[in-house]
């Protein structure tokens, strides 16, 4: 139910950057209100605004998918580490995650960027070195308590090796806790690749993302603001959908009283 | 105290850990500084280059430019700007009381924001209070900052022509981007707050407290507020954390003359020297506010950690 919303916004992004028009220069045209011809109107040159939003879409989407990876792929991997290694392994990774969760993650991107360019590498990597950690913890909170259920002592006593016991009976108890994390860093994803735009370090400058467009449109804030929301409506959609899909503010509102044993880590932005 | 020496010993490490990460990352990486510089200067060619790397100092190995940077740093003297040939030292200390302000006014701000809104929410589940910092809590998880701050700045100065943020002068600039930063940190630290305090309306000791005769207002305050301040500093680390990106956001949104208007330039010009003293400030920064975060709970809570 709850990934109708995320499912209709990824859609309509879908059919926006396949239907829109290309992006032309049309200097008869420049500022031009709302109309048939175009639907959010145009900028100083005369540009579509909805056919510039729809360039937006993919560099938005890959950084979000890159992010995705490194973060789950690197969380997985230490915290799957965490449970299963030795205990010299376990207290290393875990100073490792707490100095992670101190680190800024606009602060990891903009060195990573200088070094690597900016684009959605850069930004992939800086979200998985700053956002492994949350994941890491939760996988070995939660592969401690499975290793203390019955069938895992069974699985391991018919001869089941580590690894293949943790993917087969520790991932499925977990991947609820991990959509639901994976879902707030993929909207923290968004914000990251449209901070860096708006810092005027964005993927290709010719063709900006839509944090780049607030960045190249913000002298107009005070002329023609739609050029300005239009983009942050685009950025705040696409987050709040990620959001929603998955709720993270659920279970950090409903962990309250009883305080089982496991609390989730808290949400970093 | 040989807790706290240790605790100490292990943040020295860990700053040089990620300072040497840091300086390891620039010189690792494929593009030479002084090549792109004088491709910039358009005199481009392998002597001039040659004669920077020289100037630079980029021509020794790098174990010995990092134990040279570090000697140097030590003593405060954070090198020259490949971009405008000035000590950073001096540039950064101009600079760093904007930014200071701006992160230390907007989180104080912030998190005094949060305690009364989580404490008005969890007095009253489902008030208005309530609703208020779940709706600030989701504007700071999906929103981004400097939307959030062209929103604002649309809607005071032109709308309400309230003020006029990018000509006022001195502190007066001040007010939005802390402003800006202390709703974001609102946002989140309110739901801790709310959350710490509804674990203590929970517990049976509460209800005895309550028996005793006190309002619920005043038996939450005085037997949660301890146990509120644990959570909200445990908390207090990663906020901070965000609350550094947050200021170079909001710094640039209301053009303050902080750190972060040459730290992004330095990006784009690949000014390395820069971005090496602006990671090594961010990190001796993150890891005191870490070091003082724990020593301050456990001397809140002295029972050890289960």
């Amino acid at each position: 139910m709850r990934l109708v919303p995320a499912g209709v916004v990824l859609a309509a992004l879908g059919v926006l950057a396949a239907q829109a028009p290309g992006v032309t220069v049309d200097l008869d045209a420049m500022l031009a209100p709302p109309s048939a011809a175009h639907p959010l109107g145009t900028d100083h040159l005369g540009r579509d605004l909805l056919a510039r939003l729809a360039v937006g879409v993919a560099p938005t989407l890959r950084a979000v998918a890159a992010a995705l990876v490194g973060a789950l792929g690197l969380g997985v991997a230490a915290g799957a580490a965490m449970a299963l290694g030795p205990a010299l392994m376990r207290a290393t990774l875990e100073g490792l995650a707490d100095l992670a969760l101190s680190l800024p993650t606009l602060v990891v991107a903009l060195v990573l960027a200088a070094a690597l360019g900016a684009g959605s590498l850069a930004i992939g990597v800086a979200l998985a070195i700053t956002g492994w950690a949350p994941y890491a913890l939760t996988v070995a909170a939660l592969a401690d308590r499975v290793r203390g259920e019955e069938y895992w002592h069974a699985a391991r006593a018919l001869g089941v090796g580590p690894v293949a016991g943790f993917r087969r009976h520790i991932l499925p108890a977990i991947a609820p806790r991990l959509g639901a994390l994976a879902g707030a860093d993929a909207g923290r994803a968004v914000l990251m690749a449209a901070s860096l735009g708006f810092l005027g370090l964005g993927v290709d400058t010719g063709r900006p993302d839509w944090g780049g467009l607030v960045h190249e449109y913000r002298l107009f804030l005070f002329h023609a603001p739609r050029l300005v929301l239009a983009p942050v409506a685009m950025i705040a959609l696409v987050s709040l959908a990620l959001h929603l899909a998955f709720d993270p503010l659920r279970p950090m509102h409903r962990r309250g009283a009883g305080g089982r044993g496991f609390r989730p880590p808290r949400w970093r932005r | 105290m040989t807790a706290a020496a240790r605790a100490a010993a292990a943040v020295c490490l860990a700053w040089l850990a990620v300072c040497a990460a840091c300086f390891a990352l620039f010189r690792l990486t494929p593009g030479d500084p002084a090549a792109i510089y004088a491709d910039r200067a358009g005199v481009a060619g392998a002597q001039i280059t040659a004669e920077l790397r020289a100037a630079w100092g980029l021509d020794h190995p790098p174990a010995t430019q990092f134990a040279d940077w570090l000697l140097r740093a030590l003593g405060g003297d954070a090198g020259l700007s490949f971009e405008d040939r000035r000590p950073i030292a001096d540039d950064f200390a101009r600079r760093l009381p904007w930014s200071a302000a701006v992160g230390a006014g907007g989180l104080a701000l912030g998190v005094v924001l949060a305690v009364a809104l989580g404490f008005a929410a969890a007095l009253r589940p489902g008030g208005p209070a309530d609703w208020a910092s779940r709706a600030l809590a989701v504007m700071a998880q999906a929103l981004p900052a400097f939307a959030v701050g062209l929103v604002v700045l649309w809607v005071v100065a032109v709308e309400a022509r309230l003020i006029r943020p990018l000509t006022a002068q001195g502190g007066d600039r001040l007010v939005l981007p802390i402003l800006l930063v202390a709703l974001f940190s609102a946002g989140s630290l309110a739901r801790v707050v709310r959350a710490a305090f509804a674990e203590v309306r929970a517990a049976q000791w509460f209800r005895t407290a309550l028996a005793k005769g006190l309002s619920a207002r005043a038996a939450l305050w005085s037997h949660g507020a301890r146990h509120m301040t644990l959570s909200l500093i445990a908390s207090l680390v990663p906020e901070a954390a965000w609350v550094v990106g947050g200021t170079a956001v909001a710094e640039i949104v209301f053009g303050v003359p902080g750190l972060s208007e040459r730290v992004v330039a330095a990006v784009a010009a690949r000014d390395y020297p820069v971005l090496q003293a602006y990671a090594a400030l961010v990190a001796a920064l993150m890891l005191t506010v870490r070091l003082a975060a724990r020593l301050t709970i456990r001397r809140l809570d002295p029972r050890p950690a289960a």
